[in-house]
């Protein structure tokens, strides 16, 4: 007994070490941003590595969508840089592909499952033999394999918010954007869906930026958490998850270290609130 | 409503319109009206019939249907084409969509007498008056789809790196295309006025020169049955383009 | 600044064809410069006939409004608050809503000779239509909260009809009679182009007949104007009337 559990230690604290070797995909260099006179972002200095899940939580008003968009290359610095593997980014790519919130107004109603999830190869090009293998292997991966020829509208919150997470997956994105993708569902959908993004990533590896207001959904998720404070968003402080994977929805969260860290972190929110 | 409730609704409703009718034909059988002003059912039908026969009727009905038509489809692709280009462009949209505003509270009628400076009393000046006419709902309405896509799905179009050509036709056309639909089928009511107008006054066949003749010649009838088929025109085109609005939004939640 | 940019277009259009049209001397009896138009445009209004045709056009647009409208309303009030009745009438209403209104001009013609009462009759038709429509489905979209009160206070019909339904769907019904003015306006300018020889309509014809094209223009544009600025009135009464209204 006690030598399974030493043995299942030193893995955990391998896997926890990794995180801190990984190759830099993202780097922000005290990137600040600003509408006209107000300034939203500040001072941004971070590094994302290959393969990381940092999840970003804060107050309203603290940028953290807005950190994300530059990310996206949907917005640029007006101060400092972004670096994406090396390059100035400063434009959507390809490879960093984004899961909105409003997810409705993120998928073509016009358009089937399948021709939701097709879009994204059609924008890569693939050819077109080989879209209907990739479409169906996706939409089994988010498990909507049996509403492949629904209608966004006749599918619940948490099967769009999945169809736009498969389409998204169809770019093979080195980097997945995620804002606020579970805000909008109910607590059950919610988990499950935590759950699932867990198996995806891990399967694949892709590095993953993700934006919550839900401080225990950052930490059950993530390897590191960075807080920003708001007016001006700047980062306040980042706390390493040390938890070790794989997680569980009722066991990891009862666990001392997460109980720990929740602690830790929401008491410097309700400090950084006062 | 069952399925059944509706269509005897339907029934009742059709049975007022022959009580209606039946109605009027007593009127006119009486003699309460003069027929010169308000002729019967019977003669109505009478006329159309002899219309119908000598050829005449349909020869008109099918000249206004092709006047209609082609001014229709003329401004229709003008619009969509012209309006897809204002309406995805945000420069255009600055630069150019204020001057279309002020051409908007024009009747589209007050054209007509442009149209006869530069064509004079021709076929060709009835197409252009309706070409133009209907332009404008459909431009408007075109652009208004195509300016109003979701910033989401631009934005989704971008971290696809989809292409600007892909995106209009992708993206842009299908969100706009209920709006379009919509142009279109006020293009058409446009049409079909302007059609009668301008055979009104070219007075050069089409049912718009009848019904007008046949009030200078007090052949009532001959008027009424001519109004008759214009609202039978308008319905029905009216209801196909209905359809094919129904049809091609089976997507829409109801 | 936006604002400015829109005009700069048609602006720079105008002041082309103006160069254009005085550099090449262009015939004037199908097209004119727009010195020539604001000319006309200015003359047309100092002698007042301008302003007279103007006048009878929209004393015979308000006259149809007026009956249409009316008489719309008083069907709409019928069928919004009878669904059986409207539900009866639909066949029949369906039937006659398509015919064009111009279609009307030569039953009118015939009625009533040339003049104001036939181009009333005319826009009676084509406003009657939308009017019923608009105001039955004001009267459905009334919120349904409201006609359980009016049942709980026991009120009679009468008075639930004036105090409820009536104030409830004002707005939209105004909305309405907005659309409905416009449509007024048009058909009265069809209906004198095509055949009555009075107003801003038959003006257009005769100048574009007896070969004035700058008359032509400057009326085109004053009905234009005429068009936006009634709209325009009508806008402002819509604010200050219903500002307490709650949102369609």
């Amino acid at each position: 007994m006690a030598l399974a559990s030493a043995v299942q230690n030193a893995a955990a604290r391998l896997i926890v070490d990794n995180v801190a070797d990984r190759k830099p995909q993202l780097v922000f260099q005290s990137v600040s941003l600003s509408f006209g006179a107000t300034e939203i972002l500040r001072d941004i200095d971070l590094t994302i590595g290959e393969g990381e899940f940092v999840c970003v939580v804060g107050p309203s008003g603290c940028g953290k969508t807005t950190l994300l968009r530059l990310i996206a290359g949907l917005l640029k610095a007006t101060g400092g840089a972004v670096a994406y593997r090396g390059q100035v980014h400063d434009r959507p790519s390809s490879d960093i592909a984004v899961v909105f919130q409003d997810y409705a107004n993120a998928l073509l109603p016009w358009r089937t499952a399948e021709g939701n999830v097709s879009l994204a190869l059609e924008a890569a090009r693939k050819p077109r033999r080989e879209r209907p293998a990739r479409i169906a292997e996706l939409l089994r991966k988010v498990g909507l394999e049996t509403h492949a020829k629904r209608f966004p509208t006749e599918m619940s919150g948490g099967m769009q918010q999945r169809l736009q997470i498969a389409r998204c997956l169809a770019q093979e994105p080195s980097m997945l954007l995620m804002d606020e993708p579970f805000g909008a569902l109910d607590a059950m959908t919610r988990q499950k869906l935590q759950d699932e993004i867990l198996a995806i990533v891990s399967q694949s590896n892709v590095t993953t930026f993700f934006v919550t207001h839900d401080l225990e959904e950052a930490i059950y998720l993530g390897d590191r958490v960075v807080a920003l404070a708001p007016h001006p968003g700047r980062i306040a402080k980042i706390f390493d998850v040390s938890i070790p994977r794989p997680r569980d929805q009722l066991t990891t969260r009862e666990t001392p270290e997460f109980l720990h860290l929740r602690h830790k972190l929401f008491t410097f929110i309700r400090e950084a609130e006062a | 409503m069952t399925a059944d409730k509706r269509a005897a609704s339907v029934a009742a409703s059709v049975a007022v319109l022959l009580l209606i009718i039946a109605g009027w034909q007593a009127v006119a059988s009486k003699g309460l009206i003069s027929p010169v002003f308000l002729p019967g059912p019977d003669r109505i039908y009478a006329a159309i019939v002899k219309g119908v026969e000598r050829g005449d009727l349909v020869a008109q009905t099918g000249e206004t249907i092709r006047r209609m038509i082609l001014g229709w489809a003329l401004a229709s692709v003008m619009g969509v084409a012209i309006g897809a280009v204002i309406g995805v462009s945000e420069a255009a949209r600055v630069w150019v969509a204020p001057m279309l505003e002020f051409v908007r509270p024009l009747p589209a009628s007050a054209i007509a007498p442009v149209a006869v400076v530069i064509f004079g009393l021709t076929d060709r000046m009835v197409l252009f008056l309706i070409a133009f006419g209907a332009l404008w709902p459909m431009l408007l309405t075109t652009i208004h789809g195509f300016s109003n896509v979701h910033p989401r799905l631009r934005e989704v179009s971008r971290t696809l790196a989809l292409g600007e050509l892909a995106y209009v036709f992708k993206i842009a056309l299908p969100a706009a295309t209920p709006d379009i639909l919509g142009g279109l089928r006020l293009g058409l009511t446009v049409a079909l006025i302007l059609t009668v107008v301008g055979e009104m006054i070219t007075v050069q066949g089409g049912l718009g020169a009848r019904i007008l003749l046949g009030a200078r010649s007090f052949r009532s009838a001959d008027l009424f049955a001519g109004v008759a088929l214009l609202g039978a025109i308008g319905l029905v085109s009216n209801g196909l383009l209905g359809l094919a609005e129904s049809r091609a939004f089976r997507w829409k939640p109801r | 600044m936006t604002r400015l940019r829109g005009l700069a277009l048609p602006l720079a259009l105008v002041l082309m064809w103006q160069i254009g049209a005085a550099t090449f001397g262009v015939q004037s009896d199908t097209l004119s410069k727009p010195s020539d138009i604001a000319f006309a445009l200015v003359a047309g209004l100092g002698d007042g006939s301008l302003l007279g045709a103007s006048v009878r056009t929209l004393a015979a647009a308000g006259g149809g409004l007026l009956i249409g409208a009316a008489l719309g309303v008083l069907f709409g009030l019928a069928f919004g608050l009878l669904p059986p009745l409207s539900r009866l009438m639909r066949v029949t209403v369906e039937t006659l809503r398509p015919i064009p209104a111009v279609a009307i001009l030569p039953i009118a013609l015939l009625a009533f000779g040339f003049g104001y009462r036939m181009e009333i009759a005319i826009v009676a038709f084509a406003c009657f239509f939308p009017m019923m429509i608009l105001t039955e489905h004001a009267i459905g979209q009334i919120a349904p909260r409201l006609m359980e009160v009016a049942r709980v206070l026991r009120l009679t019909v009468a008075q639930r009809v004036a105090k409820i339904v009536v104030p409830a769907s004002l707005p939209r019904i105004f909305v309405a009679l907005r659309l409905a003015a416009g449509i007024a306006l048009i058909v009265a300018v069809t209906v004198e182009v095509t055949a009555n020889p009075m107003g801003l309509g038959y003006r257009l014809m005769t100048a574009a007949q007896s070969l004035r094209p700058a008359d032509m223009f400057a009326t085109l544009i004053w009905v234009g104007f005429i068009g936006w600025a009634l709209n325009r009135a009508l806008l402002a009464v819509e604010a200050r009337l219903f500002a307490h209204a709650p949102e369609a």
